[in-house]
């Protein structure tokens, strides 16, 4: 077996706590959030595995102690698109969008766009399957799994997974600013004034 | 491609800049050498990016060396070298000048095809001159010649369909960086990382383009998906208010970042190399600050070149 340490990408002197982080950020790294739906999903939780066998080793051999790993696993409901389903799992998305085209617009319900948005997402079509997955929604509010899966594509699209999310400011690139220095430091002054004392005898 | 694939300088390790510098000069090199000087021309941040990936892909043997500029003989660079004639590496420098190549070649050829006779008497004199280099770059790697033609005609049926969806005009752009960035694997599962990893990162410069130019083509009524997915058809001709446009770049941002969080997935499978770092940099914060740039902060693509390295 590969060296653990090699592998969470720390020296065997690392503290707990060092293991402790490089495992997190690994763990974040290849989590199976961003890789559901996707043909890389395989790789990743090989990957997933091998940092969890890495680190269980090290707690194990530190401490004789365990910790649990990451599982990943879709609600499944009774379907009537279960061939559809099976070709999908199977990695046959070919198959499976001819199926799904072959049925007419009027028996076309909620998990129909559900199935059709995951072929579309598979596809890569992320646009189309976010407007069918919405749909989905639409012709079954309640249903848990169309619900996860539009939740999915909105997350990908407000930059949670990767790209940039206008609503976080400079704080995604520059971090404080001047300005930001000068309001923290006004701000302390007001709270010494508070207790009696003073930070800045100018103000 | 378009220069949109380029890292974010600000948070560059000062070693990752000098590489990524040596690698930019080398190919630059490499198109004079295998594809004429005036090649040089064509040279750019996307296939920068193409041959780190592919140098990034095995872990080949290579050294600095200082020497002169040959568009600017004052200024001396540093070039990151191949080893006793790496050959691995050296392939990589000319897959991407070959690219770079070909690329610049179809670009232009679609450019004869979308405008008026006067504006493409330019792109028809340089495409009669990138003829024969173009020739011989499709002789050097078939399989990219290949996927340009391909993706040449798809995009033409793509954008004159009765229902040109972004997806739709997206996909021909995408599908030509999976095949070219699939080839650099060598197992299949290093393949199917370079595939989805290639597909996105094709799907996004196709949309940051289309982005880039919406306001462009809305004022000349050229063809933009966005026009249709927004529904602006109301304002071809004439400039977005300002509401108008504020939402439009939201949602474009938004489409954006779904392509994104395809391919940062794929680029944490990819192997550990000497250009590991500066491809995340690339990935994970020189995209999104190309976002901002053009969507939120405005720059213009004339002012972009200033702020270039």
């Amino acid at each position: 077996m590969t060296d653990p340490y090699k592998v969470l990408g720390v020296s065997p002197s690392a503290s707990d706590e060092e293991v402790k982080d490089a495992y997190r950020k690994l763990a974040k790294k290849y989590h199976p959030d961003q890789y559901s739906d996707s043909p890389l999903a395989e790789l990743a939780s090989e990957k997933m595995k091998e940092i969890n066998e890495a680190y269980d080793t090290i707690v194990a051999q530190r401490k004789n102690r365990t910790t649990g790993g990451y599982t990943s696993s879709g609600p499944r409901g009774t379907s009537s698109f279960s061939d559809v389903r099976s070709y999908i799992m199977a990695g046959r998305i070919a198959d499976a969008e001819q199926l799904l085209n072959g049925v007419p617009v009027e028996s076309r319900n909620a998990e129909w766009y559900f199935l059709k948005g995951t072929v579309l997402f598979r596809r890569g079509w992320l646009e189309e399957a976010k407007e069918h997955f919405t749909r989905a929604c639409q012709m079954d509010p309640g249903n848990p799994e169309y619900q996860a899966a539009l939740n999915q594509a909105m997350n990908q699209r407000s930059g949670v997974y990767g790209g940039y999310n206008p609503n976080m400011g400079a704080s995604n690139v520059g971090g404080c600013n001047t300005c930001d220095v000068c309001q923290g430091l006004i701000c302390a002054d007001c709270c010494c004034e508070c207790m009696g004392g003073d930070l800045i005898p100018c103000c | 491609m378009f220069g949109y694939v380029r890292p974010f300088k600000g948070e560059m390790l000062v070693k990752e800049y000098d590489a990524y510098k040596g690698v930019y000069c080398r190919l630059c090199r490499a198109l004079g050498r295998y594809y004429g000087p005036l090649m040089r021309m064509t040279l750019s941040y996307d296939c920068t990016f193409y041959a780190l990936l592919a140098l990034n892909q095995r872990d080949p043997k290579m050294h600095a060396e200082r020497r002169r500029c040959t568009c600017n003989p004052l200024k001396k660079c540093t070039y990151v070298c191949p080893a006793n004639e790496d050959a691995y590496a050296e392939t990589c420098f000319h897959k991407a000048a070959a690219l770079s190549v070909i690329m610049t070649a179809y670009k232009f050829r679609d450019n004869i095809e979308d405008e008026r006779t006067i504006q493409s008497l330019g792109a028809r004199f340089l495409f009669a001159l990138s003829r024969r280099t173009l020739k011989k770059a499709s002789a050097d790697f078939p399989f990219m010649a290949e996927a340009a033609r391909s993706m040449m005609a798809a995009q033409r049926a793509a954008e004159h369909a009765v229902h040109a969806s972004i997806d739709a005009c997206a996909a021909p752009t995408a599908e030509f960086l999976r095949t070219v960035c699939a080839e650099l694997g060598e197992t299949e599962a290093e393949k199917t990382v370079l595939r989805q990893l290639g597909y996105f990162l094709g799907r996004w410069v196709y949309i940051m383009d289309a982005a880039d130019d919406l306001a462009d083509d809305l004022r000349r009524g050229g063809f933009n998906p966005f026009v249709e997915k927004l529904s602006l058809e109301a304002y071809v001709g004439g400039e977005l208010p300002k509401t108008q446009r504020d939402a439009a770049d939201r949602e474009c941002n938004a489409v954006l970042n779904g392509s994104l969080a395809m391919v940062v997935p794929a680029a944490n499978l990819l192997p550990d190399g000497p250009f590991t770092g500066i491809l995340e940099n690339i990935l994970q914060k020189g995209l999104p600050e190309m976002q901002r740039e053009i969507l939120f902060l405005h720059i213009k693509r004339t002012a972009r070149k200033e702020r270039e390295f």
